[in-house]
């Protein structure tokens, strides 16, 4: 007994002497190091949700880039910031990364709503998986058809949103005030499939949502698109006119665009991929790379085409940049994300 | 391709090689995870979805939809044996199955119950298939006044149906609907009794809350008053004897199909209506067989109405709810929110699309339903004896073990310990009540509809303004509502008057 706690005693000395001693650290240890060993994966929202199935996708992709295997923690709460902040907390032995919705918990950061306790700019980012392309539809029954109706058909626009802070509701009240749209946001729907349903019933006429999601009840014929955040929009945004467009149209355009630019910097954080700060470089450089190559492996590629997911990938060094964008606002911009956040406009 | 074409294709396809067998595994899948209390229908979703991104769309739908199926016939018989949901959907029907084994009939019980389930199923899977065309515009009718008005009819139901007095009934469930108030409120973001604790901040968890509940409760009275589960019974049925309560049981259940069908139209109604959910539909159903039968006295005491008809609608609901999420991609629970994530998996798409293009796997789901049930009913069979031998255990051994897979239930969910504590929590709780005579089943109830209360009374305030209530279908509902609610306080204000003479004579 006593003779096995001094071998594993001198065992574990041995380990710590080696990796306190390690030669300057190269690619080839961090590949060593993850070789066989099991990377805790956070998603911070229930199983079958939107972040979990971008997830289940990218991980045997992962897997075989890193050699380690890769194991999924549910971990909802908050809003995903739960999750969040668990990842923000976690180990720095790079063996623990996750998913986060990367919009939603800048606009909880900046409001500083209680358990925000992360800095979205602080992550170490191994890259993203997608950014949504925002748009505004309107339903069928509504009307309206395009941007012009919804601005001269002299009727206060009801527009529905899920929770306060939301990316519905933070979207609808930022672009409403800069456009100066009649509008009056009903927040507390459950999911945007909820709105859905009120704007079959009539109960709302507009919402803001990701593409992705519009994307089924504009193919059905239920709504129309009648405005968008792409300054270059492609496919069935082609011809819609963007919130620039009409910002740039309107008294003191080039303020209006800049409010605009700070919002899409809010969105082109989107769902990235993170491990906590303070991992060390080698690692963080192996789990980059590893990332990168599973999002452009071509069988995965084919997989999210063929279930018709989007993917917009943006590595580690460029997600840092955007974070810190996001967060980095001027101060009258700020002010007003924090009041359309809470509630207060 | 017609819906005919789509009926006989879904069925080929059914019955398939390549689908049967998925159909088979997830079914005894769902019947396990039901019988284990603290796993539900969306632990036992959940886990399939993850098995999907390689299987065929049929077999994909078999596999996570026959889970899904038999999750509520296997928590019958854990709420009859043991005294605990399996599944929330079954807390009503433990309002009648505990007394009836306690009454050595567990076999009726089993079987009545297993059947009424395959028949509640089959009932909402062919009224599915009839209401496709016309989904829309019904679910259309029900927006946020609609279900807040809806939700309190289902609470008065509620307050009414218990063996409970209806005071207590009626203080349980508002002290339900507060407890739904807890943690962050979706429409304000402000922390509502959470008293600075994150682990309150969501809310309390519906499995950790129903799990103590009924279990640990069951736990905390079993140990006070020692022996085995079946009061009643010294020993177990001899094997025979219960397959012969069996067929009894089933026989039963055939025997009231009047009750079956209007209890099955009870579940398929209300599961169509999003947000409200099986549990509700069991207990309306299980308010409706009491109200309607002449025997009103002994439910409560081992009736097997009150057995059948909230297993048929807790089963019936499927088909509803299911309708709505096919017809519009809407989710009406959050098994159904997996479920539509698992078509997406499968590369499906919901909305008219599926009811044109893809109408042959809506009737894959049809038959799905019907077979999976029926395979959870002859297997759940012969389940029965080895868990009914299980209640004869003696409780120094049976709590512990009992208690062991309760806090594993409570952990699962959402992998936190304070779900474990808030379970105990609620087991003393529980057992409080049940002592003092307050309604547990009022309590849950008034805690899952707090949710869609509040949320809606928001939404028709916003929308509509305060006069929201004077639109026909809520007022319509309002006066049943109040006529029902007035009805029974007038009915025990006669009997009252009727009882009060007689006692000083005795």
């Amino acid at each position: 007994m006593r003779r096995q706690f001094l071998k594993s005693a001198v065992a574990a000395a041995a380990l710590v002497a080696a990796l306190g001693m390690g030669a300057p650290a190269t690619a080839q240890d961090a590949a060593a190091f993850y070789k066989d060993s099991v990377i805790k994966w956070i998603v911070p929202y229930d199983p079958g949700g939107g972040y979990d199935e971008y997830s289940r996708m990218i991980i045997p992709y992962f897997e075989k880039y890193t050699g380690a295997r890769v194991d999924i923690v549910n971990m909802p709460g908050s809003g995903g910031m739960k999750g969040a902040v668990e990842i923000f907390n976690s180990p720095t032995d790079g063996l623990t990364v996750g998913i986060i919705n990367g919009s939603a918990m800048v606009t909880n950061e900046l409001a500083e709503i209680e358990g925000a306790n992360y800095k979205v700019a602080d992550y170490n980012f191994l890259g993203r998986m997608v950014a949504d392309q925002r748009v505004m539809v309107a339903s069928v029954q509504s009307g309206i058809k395009n941007f012009e109706d919804l601005r001269d058909n002299g009727k206060t626009e009801i527009i529905g949103a899920t929770g306060l802070g939301g990316s519905t509701y933070v979207d609808a009240v930022i672009v409403g005030e800069v456009l100066e749209i009649d509008e009056k946001v009903v927040h507390g729907f459950d999911r945007s499939g909820d709105i859905r349903t009120a704007m079959l019933r009539g109960d709302v006429q507009t919402m803001w949502g990701s593409l992705g999601s519009a994307l089924k009840g504009i193919q059905d014929g239920e709504h129309v698109v009648i405005l968008h955040g792409e300054k270059s929009p492609t496919g069935i945004l082609e011809g819609i006119p963007s919130i620039y467009d009409i910002a740039n149209a309107m008294e003191n355009g080039a303020e209006r665009v800049k409010i605009l630019e700070s919002w899409e910097a809010l969105s082109a954080v989107g769902r990235p991929v993170a491990a906590p700060p303070g991992v060390p470089e080698d690692r963080l450089a192996f789990l980059r790379n590893a990332f990168e190559q599973a999002m452009n492996d071509p069988e995965f590629v084919k997989g999210a085409v063929e279930t018709e997911r989007d993917l917009s990938f943006a590595s580690g060094e460029q997600m840092n940049a955007i974070a810190k964008a996001a967060t980095d606002l001027t101060p009258e911009v700020k002010e007003m994300f924090v009041k359309a956040i809470r509630g207060e406009i | 391709m017609t819906i005919i074409e789509g009926m006989i294709s879904g069925f080929f396809q059914s019955i398939s090689l390549a689908v049967f067998p998925y159909l088979f595994v997830g079914s005894i899948f769902g019947l396990i995870i039901g019988v284990i209390p603290g796993l539900s229908g969306h632990f036992a979703m959940a886990m399939a979805v993850t098995f999907l991104y390689s299987m065929e769309p049929a077999a994909g739908i078999a596999f996570i939809l026959g889970a899904h199926a038999t999750v509520a016939q296997g928590g019958g018989l854990t709420a009859i044996l043991f005294s605990t949901p399996g599944t929330g959907q079954n807390a009503a029907t433990l309002l009648d199955g505990p007394a009836m084994r306690d009454k050595g009939e567990a076999g009726i019980a089993v079987g009545a119950a297993m059947a009424s389930c395959f028949l509640g199923a089959t009932f909402g899977a062919v009224v599915l298939a009839l209401l496709i065309p016309v989904m829309q515009h019904v679910v259309l009718f029900f927006g946020p006044p609609e279900v807040f008005v809806l939700a309190f009819l289902a609470l008065t139901f509620v307050a009414v149906l218990g063996k409970e007095d209806m005071t207590r009934s009626l203080i349980a469930a508002l002290l339900g609907l507060l407890m739904a108030m807890i943690g962050v409120d979706n429409v304000t973001n402000t922390h509502r009794f959470t008293f600075g604790s994150e682990n309150l901040a969501d809310g309390l968890q519906l499995v950790p809350v129903v799990l103590g509940l009924f279990a640990v409760a069951e736990m905390i009275d079993l140990w006070q008053r020692g022996g085995s589960l079946a009061k009643g019974v010294p020993q177990a049925l001899s094997a025979k004897d219960t397959q012969a309560q069996i067929f009894k049981g089933i026989g039963l259940a055939f025997k009231n199909w009047w009750l079956v069908i209007r209890c099955s139209a009870i579940g398929t109604t209300m599961g169509l209506i999003p947000g409200l959910g099986s549990a509700p539909a069991a207990f309306v159903a299980y308010g409706h067989a009491k109200q309607s039968s002449p025997d009103k006295d002994t439910f409560g005491h081992g009736n097997v109405k009150g057995i059948i008809g909230p297993e048929s609608a807790n089963d019936a609901v499927e088909g509803g709810a299911l309708a709505s999420t096919i017809a519009f991609g809407i989710p009406g629970s959050s098994s159904m929110a997996i479920l539509l994530s698992g078509l997406f998996v499968l590369g499906l798409e919901t909305g008219p699309q599926m009811l044109t293009r893809n109408v042959d796997i809506v009737f894959v789901m049809i038959f799905t339903i019907i077979i999976g049930n029926l395979i959870g009913t002859i297997v759940g069979m012969f389940l029965v004896n080895p868990l009914s031998r299980a209640t004869s255990i003696r409780a120094s051994v049976m709590v512990p073990v009992l208690m062991a897979i309760i806090a594993t239930g409570a952990f699962a969910g959402e992998r936190a310990i304070f779900d474990i504590g808030v379970a105990i929590v609620f087991g003393i709780l529980g057992y409080l009540m049940k002592v003092l005579n307050y309604s547990r089943a009022a309590l849950l109830i008034g805690f899952v509809l707090g949710f869609a209360v509040e949320k809606n009374l928001y939404l028709a305030l916003l929308l509509d303004g305060p006069f929201f209530i004077a639109q026909p279908i809520p007022l319509g509902l309002t006066l049943v509502t109040v006529a029902f609610l007035g009805w029974n306080v007038w009915t025990i204000y006669r009997d009252r008057k009727r009882v009060i003479p007689r006692d000083p004579r005795n």
